[in-house]
Order: C-alpha cells, then sequence, then structure tokens
C-alpha cells in the first residue's frame, strides 16, 4: 500500500504516507529489540566444556508452556522462568558460558537442535529410547506419568479402564504413542481403543479437561503439582501407571558421545552439591509436594480485571506491535517485489523471465504459508548453515517468508490493475514523448494504484492475521504472548478477548483508512469528482 | 543528430525542403504488409487529408512519423532528420503532436493537469509557464472554463478539444489527428472541426484520418488515398472527389456516399 502510494506521491494522491512509514520503521525498531535473544559476553572456555558451547555461550531451545519446568511468569515474553531454565542457568555458569534462549513451539524444539539453532533442549522432555535413536539425552529430574480428570472423577485401577473414553495430550510429546501402546493390547482384549486428541500446547490440553470436552489428559506429576494453585482445584490424579520408560526428563542434545558424558558430569555434580536439591524445593517438586487435589466448586464467569490488566499489559502492546510491524514491513517488501514481476509479467514478450515467475507465482500460492515458515526456519540452515546464526532472527526469518508468500498475491492484484488501466493511456503517454519509466509513474501507476488498492487492504488485513502464524517459529507476536499469558493463568476467555479487541481494532483502523483513501479517487466517479469540486 | 544525407533517388531538392518525406517506406507486422514501399512529401504547412477503407493502414501510416509504429525500410525524413532507432524520440515526440480518436485523456489527472505534465516532464516548462500555455490554448479550443474538471465530467466533444490542446501545449511543427471525430455526434463535430479549421489556418503543418468530406474538401491541399497499405492516389481535393483516379478510389466514394 505504501508502495503504490509512492508513485503517486508527485501527484499527492496519499497522504497517509508519511506517518506510516515513520511507524514502519518504529516497529521495526521494536521488532529487532523483541526477538533478538538475550547475548551475553563470552568468557574464558576450558578444555571440560561440551563443543555446543559454542563462543562462550550455550543456546539452549525450549518451549516456555509447561509449568514449573519452563514457562512465563512475568509479562516478558522473552524470559522463560522455571526448573528447567534455573538448571541451564547453573551448567552454564560450571562452565563460564553466558546463557542464552530460544522460545520456540514444542514442535519445533528437535528440529531447531538438528537445524545448530541450539546447543541444548530443554523442555520438560522425557527421557526416551526412541528418542535417543537420533539425540542424546541426559537425566536430570524424575518424574512420573500422571492421569488427569476433572476433580469429581472416582480413581481408576488401570489405563485399560480408559478403553472408549477421548483423553487429551501435547502435540509432539511421546505421550500419544505410549497410548498407541495401550490400544494395541485393548484391541488385543477386543476393547475400544482410548482416543487421542493432540493440542499445541499444554494449557489447551488441560483446558480440554475443564470444558469437559475430553474426559482426562496425560501429563507429568511435577507439572501437576505446580498448576495445582492455578487449577483452584477443578481437576485430580486419577492414575499413575507406573511406565518404566516414563521416569526421568531429560536435556537433549546432539549425538556426542563427549558432549553427554561432560553434560551428565556436570548434572551428577549439581546434584552432589545439593544445586539440584534447592531448584527442586523452589519450585516445589520434592515428592512432599503431592498433596491431594482438593474439590473447590470452580468460579466461573468472566473476570473483567484479567481482561483490562492483559488489554493494558506491556507484553500484549509489544505482541500486538510486532504483529503489526511484520504484517506492515513484509506486506511493504511484498509491494515493492511484486510491482515489477507484475509489469514484467503484463508485457506482451514470452521471455524465460516470465515462466520463472509464473512458476514463483505458482509455488508460492500454492504451498500453506505454515509450510513456508517452517521451511524458512528449520530446513533452510540444513543447506545453508548461516541461517543458523544469531542475526537470523525468528523476526527476519518471518519476515522473509511472509514477504515472498505475500508477493505471490500481490503480483495477481498487480497485475489486474495494470492490466485494467486501458491501452490508450500508455499510447498517449508515449505520443506525448513522455519516457518509460515517467509513463508508468505518472500515468499508468495511479490509475493502477486505484484498481489495486481495495483488494491491497484487504490482503493486508488477512496478511495481519497470518502473522499469528510466526508462534511456531517463536516469533512472540500477539497470538504467542496471548498463549502463553494462557499457559500461566489459565484464563482463556480473558486472554483470547483481549486479543481479539487488538486484532478487531487495528483490522478496524485499515478498513477506516482504505475508506478514506478511496474518497481520494474520485476523478474515476462522474458524480464524486462533481461534488467534491462543488 | 547526424547530418542529413539525401537519400539516393529523392527528386531534386527543392528550395524549401519537405517538412515529412517519405521513401520507399514499408511496415511489417510479421508477414502482412501494413504499408508496402510509401512515396510522398509533405511541405511545411500543408494539410494532409488519409483516406481509404477499414484495414488499409491509414493508422499505421500516421503512426510511423511518430514512431509510435516504427516502420522496417525506407526512410522517413521529418524537418531533415532522418528517423530511425538512432532518433532521439523525445526530440521526436515534441515536434509531432498526436490526436488519437478515443481522446485517451489521462482521467487522474485535471484538464489543466493533463496539458501540463509533459511540457514539464518532457520540455522542462517550468510549472507556472506550462499551466499559462495550457490556459491560452484551452481558451483557443473554446474550453477556458473546465481548466480544473476531470475528463469524466466533460463531454466526448468536450474531452477531444482538451486533447488537441494537450497536444498543442507540446509547441509541435506536425499535428497527427487520427479520426478525431469518429466517436462524436454531428454537433460536436462541427465543433471539433472548426478548431481544426483554426488550426489549418495557422498554417502548422497537418495530417489527418478523417471521413469528413466537407473538411477534406475545405481544408486539405492533398488527398492521399490508401488501400491494403498502398497509395493509389495524391490529389487535390477537387479532383479526387469529382474524378477519382482509380476505380478503387470511385467505389470508395460512391460507398461514402451510400451511407
Ligand atoms: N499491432 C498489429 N499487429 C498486426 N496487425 C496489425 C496491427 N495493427 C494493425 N494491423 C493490421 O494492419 C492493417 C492496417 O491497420 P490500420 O489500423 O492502419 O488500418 P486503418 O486504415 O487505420 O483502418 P480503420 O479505418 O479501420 O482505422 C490492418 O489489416 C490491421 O489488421
Ligand atoms: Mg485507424
Amino acid at each position: 500500500m505504501a508502495a503504490l502510494s509512492f508513485f503517486a506521491a508527485k501527484n499527492k494522491v496519499c497522504k497517509p504516507n508519511k506517518w506510516a512509514s515513520a511507524l514502519l520503521i518504529g516497529l521495526l525498531g521494536t521488532g529487532l529489540a523483541l526477538s533478538t535473544p538475550t547475548m551475553g559476553r563470552a568468557q574464558s572456555s576450558s578444555e571440560t566444556v561440551p563443543s555446543f558451547v559454542q563462543d562462550g555461550t550455550l543456546t539452549v531451545c525450549t518451549n516456555p508452556t509447561l509449568p514449573p519446568m519452563t514457562f512465563i511468569q512475568g509479562s516478558d515474553a522473552s524470559k522463560p522462568e522455571g526448573m528447567d531454565i534455573d538448571v541451564v542457568r547453573a551448567l552454564a555458569q560450571r562452565w563460564h558460558a553466558s546463557l542464552s534462549l530460544i522460545t520456540m513451539d514444542f514442535t519445533g524444539l528437535f528440529p531447531s537442535l538438528a537445524a545448530q539453532r541450539c546447543g541444548l533442549v530443554i523442555s520438560g522432555i522425557i527421557q526416551l529410547a526412541d528418542r535417543e535413536k537420533n539425540f542424546d539425552a541426559v537425566a536430570y529430574q524424575e518424574t512420573a506419568l500422571t492421569v488427569v480428570a476433572r476433580a469429581n472423577t472416582p480413581p481408576i485401577k488401570s489405563m485399560a479402564e480408559l478403553s472408549g473414553k477421548t483423553i487429551a495430550v501435547q502435540a509432539g510429546t511421546s505421550y500419544a504413542a505410549r497410548i498407541e501402546r495401550e490400544n494395541v493390547s485393548l484391541a488385543a482384549a477386543g476393547k475400544a481403543p482410548i482416543l487421542v486428541q493432540q493440542y499445541p500446547t499444554e494449557d489447551q490440553v488441560v483446558q480440554q479437561v475443564l470444558i469437559g470436552r475430553v474426559f482426562a489428559f496425560v501429563s507429568q506429576d511435577v507439572e501437576l503439582y505446580y498448576r495445582q494453585k492455578q487449577l483452584h482445584g477443578k481437576v485430580r490424579i486419577i492414575l499413575k501407571p507406573d511406565y518404566q520408560d516414563y521416569r526421568h526428563f531429560a536435556a537433549y542434545l546432539r549425538k556426542n558421545k563427549q558432549d553427554r558424558a561432560l553434560l551428565s558430569q556436570t548434572i551428577a555434580e549439581l546434584e552432589q552439591d545439593g544445586t539440584l536439591a534447592k531448584l527442586r524445593q523452589k519450585w516445589s517438586l520434592s515428592s512432599q509436594a503431592e498433596q491431594a487435589l482438593t474439590a473447590d466448586e470452580s468460579s466461573g464467569g468472566f473476570n473483567w480485571q484479567s481482561f483490562f490488566s492483559a488489554l493494558f499489559s506491556a507484553a500484549f502492546l509489544k505482541g500486538a506491535a510486532l504483529t503489526l510491524g511484520v504484517a506492515l514491513l513484509s506486506h511493504f517488501i511484498a509491494i515493492l517485489i511484486s510491482i515489477p514481476m507484475a509489469v514484467a509479467l503484463n508485457s506482451h514478450k514470452n521471455s524465460a523471465l516470465k515462466w520463472v515467475l509464473k512458476a514463483y507465482v505458482s509455488i508460492f500460492r500454492g504451498a500453506p504459508t505454515l509450510l513456508q515458515l517452517l521451511f524458512i526456519w528449520n530446513a533452510l540452515p540444513q543447506f545453508f548453515p548461516i541461517f543458523r546464526e544469531q542475526w537470523f532472527t525468528p523476526f527476519l526469518a518471518t519476515l522473509v517468508a511472509l514477504s515472498i508468500n505475500e508477493s505471490a498475491y500481490q503480483v495477481e492484484i498487480n497485475r489486474a490493475a495494470l492490466s485494467a488501466v486501458d491501452g490508450g493511456q500508455e499510447l498517449a503517454a508515449d505520443a506525448l514523448g513522455m519516457k518509460r519509466k515517467q509513463v508508468y509513474r505518472y500515468v499508468i501507476f495511479p490509475q493502477a494504484l486505484r484498481i489495486a488498492l481495495p483488494p491491497t487492504i484487504n490482503e493486508f488485513i488477512s496478511l495481519l492475521k497470518t502473522t499469528s502464524l510466526a508462534s511456531v517459529i517463536s516469533l512472540q507476536e500477539l497470538l504467542a504472548i496471548t498463549q502463553v499469558q494462557v499457559a500461566r493463568t489459565f484464563e482463556f476467555t480473558e486472554y483470547y478477548a483481549a486479543a481479539l479487541v487488538y486484532y478487531l481494532a487495528m483490522v478496524f483502523f485499515f478498513l477506516f483508512l482504505q475508506k478514506r483513501v478511496e474518497r481520494r479517487f474520485s476523478w474515476a466517479d462522474r458524480k464524486k469528482a462533481t461534488a467534491n469540486a462543488a | 543528430m547526424q547530418p542529413n544525407p539525401l537519400p539516393h533517388g529523392s527528386p531534386q531538392p527543392a528550395q524549401h525542403p519537405p517538412m515529412i518525406a517519405v521513401h520507399n517506406m514499408s511496415k511489417l507486422y510479421g508477414e502482412f504488409v501494413a504499408l508496402d514501399r510509401l512515396n510522398f512529401d509533405v511541405q511545411r504547412g500543408e494539410k494532409i487529408v488519409v483516406l481509404g477503407p477499414s484495414g488499409s493502414g491509414k493508422s499505421t501510416l500516421i503512426r510511423t512519423f511518430n514512431r509510435i509504429e516504427p516502420h522496417d525500410s525506407g526512410s522517413i525524413i521529418i524537418d531533415g532528420k532522418i528517423i530511425n532507432e538512432k532518433t532521439s524520440l523525445t526530440e521526436l515526440r515534441c515536434m509531432v503532436g498526436m490526436v488519437f480518436q478515443n481522446y485517451n485523456l489521462f482521467p487522474h489527472l485535471s484538464v489543466l493537469d493533463n496539458c501540463t505534465l509533459a511540457p514539464q516532464l518532457v520540455r522542462n516548462v517550468a510549472r507556472k509557464d506550462a499551466q499559462e500555455m495550457a490556459h491560452n490554448f484551452l481558451k483557443q479550443v473554446g474550453i477556458p472554463e473546465q481548466a480544473h474538471k476531470y475528463p469524466i465530467q466533460l463531454s466526448g466533444g468536450q474531452q477531444q478539444r482538451v486533447a488537441i490542446a494537450r497536444a498543442l501545449c507540446m509547441q509541435p511543427e506536425v499535428m497527427l489527428f487520427d479520426e478525431p471525430t469518429a466517436a462524436l455526434d454531428p454537433e460536436a463535430i462541427t465543433g471539433v472541426v472548426s478548431i481544426m479549421d483554426t488550426l489549418a489556418e495557422q498554417g502548422i503543418t497537418t495530417l489527418c484520418v478523417t471521413h469528413e468530406m466537407a473538411f477534406s474538401r475545405r481544408i486539405a491541399d492533398k488527398i492521399v488515398f490508401m488501400d491494403q497499405g498502398r497509395i493509389l492516389e495524391i490529389t487535390p481535393p477537387e479532383q479526387f472527389f469529382t474524378a477519382p483516379q482509380t476505380e478503387r478510389a470511385q467505389n470508395f466514394l460512391n460507398q461514402m456516399i451510400r451511407y
């Protein structure tokens, strides 16, 4: 939008231009600041430091939605806390390294580890033989699997009693596979299988039980102890199946015998000197923390105070600014790319370039935006190691993915707009001696702009909402912020409502802008032109 | 511009060199011969009306003069300058103005801006001077009061007057008209034709494709009659309308009279 109005600037068509670009630059700054992981100064390295500590920095990937292991407590979404975070902090200290934390979706953790985006993954992840085929694991915390249902549900004696019932688990965890194994034995016994629903975050898993959509969820005991407070006794543990292979949380690293040995040694040291014991106390992980989950009557209703404090919180404001910034900037770039592309595609000559452009448009319109984001973030570093370096932030990756994706759509809009301009216009401008550039700038673009603007603003509004996909590559935009906050408080309705207010406010603002800008094109409508002149 | 050697086989130089000299000029669209080895001169200040059936190449011919359609062989010399791929298009188009059947005004610009855009961009005329000149020409074409309207607010006849004023603002030495009245109703035609009469009296070299017989008779110094990409006759209008030399022209005139 800003790009197209640039061409019309000489003709005084679009005034919102100046402050829009100022806003844009401001937002870009915020976005970069928000998405850059904290970097400390490297200290002296020694030979007892594992190789995944690079340049004096231990980089760790985590999905901060699993309290008390790793979660966001305050309003700063880039600062996860919890047992896991304290453990890696202690490790970094032992190794005289500074700590850099990268937060992302759970499903992104292992791909990021493989892509060398981080040296360690710690995120309340169970130590599993399956995972150890591809990665090394070192345990640091005991745990047990639990099956949790609503508070008034009677306890059950075995997993078999869940036959025919639906349970919720977090996507990317190993619980689903474990239940598949239960289902094999259930099938052998001629019973109905346990049905599984998978959700991207732990809080959504819990929410399914709270709203009664599923019978129970599967989680770890430590997590539940912590969540007691939040859940106000709304749930209880109905079963603790004793699975041999579900007893430890582990930190994961890329396969490397020496690194693995160094890590276990350091963790053993932390265990011996009481560091880990202290941390367990701090995060209520010790066994005496287990209490009966008392059955309270849940207090329903909308908590207006939470809603307003979320609405005016710095975290939401930052998230919204980042959403808006990413959307504006990537659309701006998309428009810049797409204008020459549209001009080339509209030319009468049949060139090889045209085929390349057509392929570009087809590919990037054809592939799901989510896939493109994941590809750029997780697959690209495997081909080009340069993309796993610190400068390639989630913000930048989102910008690249969305700009390319959006340009493929914008090309079609521009192309339609350009070909809607009567051919006689170019002819007349040529006959008046204007140069090619002048013909486009003063005659064709201003007319194409009028045709392109309404669909462009529609595209932008849709893009504004598409940015929410970038939470999968750990961009802390509005929806990601909302989810982290929900994980902390379980106040779904209030936080979703606050996010909705932000999205609607932004969308309505741009719809309003669209109306205002359209009024400037009165030359295309006889009645309006006359009314304006009067 | 390079010095201009006279093409071989051209008639001996006259005292006043012609404004436009066309020699063996051809134009192809792929295999199709749109203009076939044309030869004729237009003297300074002369008024030429080009006639011919539809598809005979009239538009193509006049478009070769401002190189909107480049010719493929032979030569065109305008005001002593050879027109080819080395010609500065800016210079050429400052010298040769054009008016289209469909006006082709810029709808997003006011009448005044339509007239001042190209002089400012191409001739580097200062904005104020361009506006003053535009007002003069708008007065001359009889619509000084419409300067601040948008094209869409004008009638067809008024739009064509603006188009003429816009072309004149470039101060051309040659004016090309391609059926300027074909899209107008009879009353508007009268207005536009009277403007063209005035222009003709001012002595600007004019090539005009038109079906306005009365105008051609009154104004034209010569009629160029074309068919299938060839010039069949170049004659004064009196002779052309009363006693055409070719049968093809006779048939054409008969049809013109019938419809
Ligand atoms: N761009 C083009 N490509 C191919 N052929 C063309 C092109 N432009 C014109 N022609 C052909 O050249 C011939 C001459 O066309 P031109 O437009 O000059 O005719 P005209 O005499 O102006 O006709 P009319 O009176 O209908 O305007 C026609 O047969 C036309 O089909
Ligand atoms: Mg024609």
